[in-house]
Parts: C-alpha cells; sequence; structure tokens
C-alpha cells in the first residue's frame, strides 16, 4: 500500500512513459502519433456522427442538426481521451477506426436515403 | 434575482459549507485544536448539507427553475471559496461567522 | 493495470493545459472583463452620458444616415440607443465578404458622434474570441484550444481524485509546490461547474462554424436555412433587381412594438431601396437563459408582415441557452459579480496551472535551468502579467491618446499590444523572479494610475466610482502580489546564505 501513496504530483505518464524511459526520438515520435491521431481520427468521428445524427434522429431537421452539434464535442472530447487513455497506439487507432467506419457506413446508407427521397 | 435573493442564498450556502468543513476532522482539528465525536461530526454534515438545501430551495423559490439553480451554484462558489479563505487564514474566525451567516440569512429571507 | 487510467490522465491533463494554458488564459480575462463590457464603452467614451433613448425615433435617425451614406449597401443595421449605449450605432454590408461598416450617431441629431473613436469594450469582447486576428483564423485558434482545455478540465477530474476530501484545502505552509497545488485545485474545483460550462458553452456559441457537417448534411450547407427554421433569424429575401419605393419606417416600427413587449433593440433593412426589401424589426431577449430575439418582418414597399420568427422548440431552445448561459445577459448585478468571480477563478486555476509546472520541474540548487524551462517561465510571466500590464495600457491609452487622432481606435489596440509585448520582453530578459516582483509592481502602479488619469482628463468627476474602485482594487492586488513574491525570495536568499547546499529532499514527490 505504501506504494500506491507515492506519486509524483505531475507529469505521471501512462503508456506514454515506456516509450521516454527507452529513447527520446521514440517517445516523441509516440506522442506526435497519438496528438495526430486524437486531433484528426477525432474530429473525423465526432464530424461524420454530427453529419449522420443530423439526418436519422427522429425530429424535424433543425432540431436533429441542433442536437447533433451539441453533442459532438462532447463525442470529440470522448474520442480524444480514449486516444491517450488506451494502452498501445494499435489500441487506440482501432478504437477509434472502428466506430469512424460504422459512422461512415451509416451516413452513407443515410445519404442514399436523402438521395432517393422520403420513402413513400 | 435581486441582490437580496443573492444574498440569501450566500449565506446559507456560506453556514452551509462552514458546517461541512467543520465536518471534517482535518479542518475541525486546525480550526479547533482538538479533534470531535463521531456523533458531532454526523451532526455537523447533517446540517450542512440541510443549509445548502435550503440554499436551494431559497434560490428556487426566489428566482425560478430558470435561474434559481444557476444563482444557487455561484452562490456556492462564491461560499466556498470564502470558507477556504478563513480556513486559511483566519481559522478562528469561521465559526462565528457560520452562526453570524444564520441570522443575516433570516433577514435577507423576510426582506426578500 | 500497472500504467494506469489516471496516469494517462495526468499525463494528458499536464501537457494540454500547458500548450493551451496562455491562450485560453487570455480569453477567460478577456471573457470575463466582458461581463462589464457596457460599463467599460460608458468609461472609454466619457463625452457621452445617458440620454432619452426612445427607440423608433432614433432608428428613423440611423435609417436617414445609411440612405444618405451606403445607399448601395446589401443591408442595414441600426442599432437603438440603450441606457449603457447612448448612441445609434449603426452598420452597413457590402458584400458577404467585406466587413461591415459602421458608424456611431448622436441620439439626438442623428449626425456621427462626437465621443472619442475607440471600439471600448467591445475591444476585449472581441480579443476573447479573435484574438483581434483574423476573425476565421482567431476563432479556429480559439477554439481549437477551448476544446483542448476542455480535455485539459476531463482529465483533471480524473487526476485528482482527493476532490471532496480536499475540498477546503490550501497549505500554504507546506512546500512552495504543494501550496501551488493546492491553490490549482482549490481555484479549479470550487468553480468547476463553471469552467466546464464556460468552455463547453463557448465552443457551441461558435459549434456551427466549427462543426458544420449538421448543416453540411441535412441542409445541403445553407446555414441560413437551419438558422430560420431553428427560429433564430428571418427569411432573407434575394434582391429583385429593380428600384422600389419603401413605406415610412416609424408606423411599421409602431406596429411591431405593438405585439411585443421587449424593448426594440435593433432594426434591419435588407436590400434597401430594391423592390423586394424587407424591413426587420429584432426586439431584446426575454428575460430567460435562452439567447432568441423576438423578430418581425415587414415587406418594406407593402408594409405588410411577412414573418415572424417562432417560438423555439426544445433542442434549439438548449443550444440557445447554452449561448444564453455563456454570456449571462440575463444576470443581475449580485449574480453577474458572481460570475465576474468564477471568471477570476478560472484565470486562476489556468494561471496556477502554469506556475505549478515550472515549480514541479525547478532544477536542484546549483543547476542552470533548461532552455524549456526558462522559455516557460517567460512565457508564464509575459502571459500573466504582460495581459494586465497590456490592459491597464489600454485604458490609460484610451484617456492620454488626442481625442482627434486619424484612426484612435487602432492606436489604441497598439497601446494594447505594444505594452503586452514591452512586458513579455522585460519577462524574457530579467531572472524570473525579479520578474514577477518588477512586472507586477508595473502592473499594480499602472491600474492605480488610472482612476487618476481619468480624473485628470475629464471632468466626469464621480461618475466612475465603481470603475475606479476596480481599478484600484486590481492595482492594489497586483502590487500586493508583487510584494509577497519579493519577501518570499529574500527569505529564500537569506535560508541558502544560512546553510549553503542541503540535498533537496523531492517534495511533492510523495501524496498526502
Amino acid at each position: 500500500m505504501r506504494v500506491s501513496k507515492v506519486l509524483p504530483v505531475t507529469d505521471i505518464s501512462g503508456p506514454l512513459d515506456r516509450a521516454r524511459s527507452r529513447s527520446g526520438w521514440r517517445y516523441r515520435c509516440a506522442v506526435a502519433a497519438r496528438v495526430g491521431l486524437a486531433a484528426f481520427g477525432g474530429y473525423a468521428l465526432a464530424g461524420l456522427a454530427t453529419a449522420f445524427l443530423s439526418l436519422t434522429l427522429p425530429m424535424v431537421r433543425s432540431e436533429a442538426v441542433a442536437t447533433a452539434t451539441l453533442i459532438s464535442f462532447a463525442i470529440l472530447a470522448g474520442a480524444v481521451i480514449w486516444v491517450f487513455a488506451a494502452r498501445t497506439l494499435l489500441r487506440a487507432a482501432l478504437g477509434l477506426g472502428l466506430p469512424i467506419a460504422l459512422v461512415g457506413l451509416g451516413l452513407w446508407l443515410a445519404l442514399d436515403g436523402v438521395a432517393m427521397g422520403p420513402p413513400a | 434575482m435581486t441582490p437580496l435573493s443573492i444574498a440569501l442564498n450566500l449565506a446559507l450556502s456560506f453556514a452551509g459549507l462552514a458546517a461541512l468543513c467543520l465536518a471534517m476532522d482535518r479542518h475541525h482539528r486546525a480550526i479547533a485544536g482538538r479533534g470531535q465525536t463521531r456523533a458531532r461530526a454526523r451532526a455537523l454534515r447533517l446540517a450542512g448539507w440541510a443549509a445548502l438545501a435550503a440554499s436551494f430551495a431559497a434560490a428556487v423559490v426566489t428566482s425560478d427553475w430558470n435561474f434559481g439553480p444557476v444563482q444557487w451554484i455561484g452562490s456556492l462558489t462564491g461560499a466556498a471559496l470564502l470558507v477556504v479563505g478563513l480556513v486559511s487564514y483566519r481559522p478562528a474566525w469561521i465559526r462565528p461567522a457560520a452562526l453570524l451567516a444564520l441570522p443575516l440569512a433570516l433577514a435577507a429571507a423576510l426582506l426578500a | 493495470m500497472r500504467q494506469g487510467f489516471r496516469q494517462s490522465m495526468a499525463w494528458l491533463h499536464t501537457w494540454a493545459g500547458l500548450v493551451t494554458g496562455w491562450v485560453m488564459f487570455a480569453v477567460f480575462v478577456t471573457g470575463t472583463a466582458t461581463y462589464y463590457r457596457a460599463d467599460l464603452s460608458l468609461w472609454m467614451r466619457p463625452e457621452l452620458r445617458a440620454g432619452p433613448n426612445d427607440a423608433i425615433p432614433a432608428a428613423e435617425r440611423g435609417i436617414a444616415y445609411l440612405k444618405a451614406h451606403a445607399p448601395k449597401a446589401m443591408a442595414w443595421y441600426v442599432s437603438a440607443p440603450q441606457p449603457d449605449r447612448p448612441v445609434i450605432a449603426v452598420y452597413w454590408m457590402d458584400s458577404l465578404e467585406a466587413p461591415l461598416g459602421q458608424a456611431m450617431l448622436d441620439v439626438e441629431t442623428g449626425a456621427p458622434t462626437k465621443a472619442r473613436d475607440t471600439q471600448g469594450g467591445d475591444f476585449f469582447y472581441r480579443f476573447h474570441y479573435e484574438l483581434q486576428m483574423m476573425p476565421a483564423l482567431g476563432r479556429w485558434i480559439v477554439g481549437a484550444a477551448a476544446m483542448i482545455l476542455l480535455i485539459a478540465l476531463i482529465s483533471g477530474i480524473v487526476t485528482h481524485r482527493r476532490i471532496f476530501a480536499d475540498f477546503f484545502t490550501f497549505r500554504r505552509d507546506r512546500s512552495a509546490q504543494r501550496g501551488w497545488l493546492d491553490a490549482h485545485n482549490v481555484t479549479g474545483v470550487l468553480a468547476l461547474p463553471f469552467h466546464l460550462m464556460i468552455t463547453y458553452t463557448g465552443i457551441v456559441t461558435l459549434g456551427v462554424m466549427y462543426m458544420p457537417w449538421g448543416v453540411t448534411a441535412a441542409y445541403k450547407g445553407d446555414d441560413l436555412r437551419f438558422y430560420v427554421e431553428a427560429a433564430q433569424t428571418t427569411t432573407w429575401r434575394p434582391a429583385a433587381g429593380r428600384p422600389g419605393e419603401a413605406v415610412p419606417l416609424a408606423p411599421l416600427l409602431a406596429r411591431a412594438q405593438g405585439e411585443i413587449s421587449e424593448p426594440l433593440e435593433m432594426v434591419i433593412v435588407n436590400n434597401p431601396g430594391d423592390a423586394n426589401a424587407t424591413v426587420v424589426a429584432v426586439f431584446e431577449e426575454p428575460h430567460g437563459l435562452a439567447h432568441q430575439h423576438p423578430q418581425i418582418a415587414f415587406d418594406a414597399a407593402s408594409g405588410s408582415v411577412v414573418e415572424r420568427v417562432e417560438p423555439l422548440k426544445p433542442a434549439a431552445r438548449v443550444f440557445t441557452s447554452f449561448m444564453g448561459l455563456h454570456e449571462a445577459h440575463f444576470a443581475s448585478t449580485a449574480l453577474r459579480a458572481l460570475f465576474f468571480l468564477c471568471g477570476l477563478l478560472g484565470a486562476a486555476t489556468i494561471a496556477t496551472g502554469l506556475v505549478l509546472w515550472t515549480v514541479a520541474r525547478a532544477p536542484k540548487t546549483g543547476e542552470a535551468p533548461g532552455f524549456g524551462l526558462r522559455l516557460v517561465r517567460g512565457l508564464n510571466i509575459g502571459t500573466i502579467l504582460g495581459l494586465p500590464i497590456g490592459m491597464a495600457a489600454f485604458f490609460l491609452g484610451n484617456r492620454l491618446l488626442p481625442v482627434d487622432l486619424a484612426h484612435r481606435a487602432t492606436w489604441e489596440g497598439g497601446v494594447f499590444f505594444g505594452a503586452w509585448a514591452l512586458a513579455a520582453v522585460v519577462s524574457l530578459l530579467r531572472p524570473h523572479r525579479r520578474a514577477w516582483t518588477e512586472l507586477g509592481l508595473a502592473a499594480g502602479l499602472l491600474f492605480g494610475a488610472v482612476p487618476v488619469v481619468g480624473a485628470l482628463t475629464t471632468d466626469r468627476g464621480l461618475d466612475f466610482l465603481a470603475f475606479d474602485a476596480a481599478m484600484l482594487g486590481l492595482g492594489l492586488a497586483l502590487a500586493l502580489g508583487a510584494r509577497k513574491v519579493s519577501h518570499y525570495e529574500a527569505r529564500r536568499q537569506a535560508a541558502k546564505a544560512a546553510r549553503p547546499g542541503p540535498a533537496r529532499v523531492p517534495e511533492g514527490l510523495v501524496e498526502a
């Protein structure tokens, strides 16, 4: 129990720290990769989800857009937290890529529906 | 949302938070110089939460459901800052101040 | 889980906080000042005095001015005088790309006002989301910084696991690092609902710009249509391309006022002079959280009602309430003071966090600080004290620059940035504790000078007591802070001289 009480107050890194202990260059690459994944992957997921929900939420379209835009930033925040919390870069990328693919597919289908017009 | 309703809110929140602070052993020791019984700590905690609940009720009654919660949260921040300042710089003042806050709250409630 | 979630979040909190800290400190300070935007504007235009503010005659004067000076514009906007802004503000749009033209008119005569040329409180308001850059660039930078701050807040909550146990804890008698950490925690936790609210609602306020993909998908990018359907504005009617005669304005506005109990705030004329022109009467927000203005649009040629803005639907109400909470226009004096206090706590949380980063990395006695640490220290002082110095200089500039100077408002901005840049350079050149003391003292003196210079250069006597008191209070706080740093430094030097070079205990490494 002693061990759990000894904790640096700041700059305690998780998975990234292990990379740093091996080499500074590798540590920097790992950080850059996560930052890039968080920024671009997170924004991609949030943007796709906003578009998807705007088309599919069962409300008037202005309400759907307002709801989707409101929660999009929470989705973005969640995605970024996930990327930095995941144990390995691969897990982070998979955990982000899978929902992106799913929401992207959903959006593609929804856009198709819009293009064909409302069902009779 | 008059100044009086906010004064009422602040006074109740301050009294409540001061009681909650006193209920914590570390702070009680620093303020009173000695420990306290479990029963006393529980009573203080109960009184503290009751005062915070009263503060919430006062906010909603005087400023309706739209602004009441906003005002209540704001008063919690202001009052908590005061408690922390007193605990850190003038620990002896906190009990008299909390007791003084109650008649002030009553006065504000009667005027509001 | 050996390397746990909490450690990852602590790392994220540290670095997200550092990269976003300087920008967000400036955004918090100027945004907090914006709670008193109207009061700042009044102080900065001492020539103006509150007078009659009859909206309809004022609107007529404004439209008359625009008819003469911007006859070819796509749209005219006339903002009625307010008790806290006793001028008629007129704006016109020449094209969708060009910035709006604007003028301030005297309420009585409708001629350009004699008041000094200044942006007033709008300077800080615009700075807090555009940084006085090109609007698009500034907004994206602030948006990205705010998003990173949101991440820092969430990861900070995860990191700080003793939120309730340490709720009231501020240990100033222990190590420096412990004191800074407690100060960071207390300012962060006590106003945490505010910090989360103001950051998220700030992002949402410009949310359709940052996240336009919902509008792209559902409206094919026609955001005007979205705003109309979300009951935020009236439809834009395209111009007919042939001239048209407009009916007199005053009866239209009187009819609109008959329907709506809120005071008239603004009159918009779309496609003025065209046969398809519309007149939109915009009213002040009803007392409530939501940010929505009642609006009625008339056909300018016939005077018939074209459109009324509908009541808000639930999601739009939540969306606009977020914007309303951010702006806090609804707040009375006392509640506004609490919002202001929360804003200051937000700035203090960021500032203490930035300082904590350097304190936690302070080199052992005898070791020279590295480049990174020196840079962060310099930027910390340059931001935390440089910005207040810039703000005080901005107020002094408002009183000291010649009233008839050409481009005076731009010069005021120049004074703000010049003083800030100077402070930043000083902070990088001086030893860092000295810089804290000297610049803190300078900021204190500058704020203290504002009421004095104000009294000497205007004849407004005691009209600005609250403003003067606030300036003196700020000046005093900054000067006292500087004195505290210098005392601390003196004690440290004395202690060092008394017993040279004991091994430094790695304080702060042990939690609790």
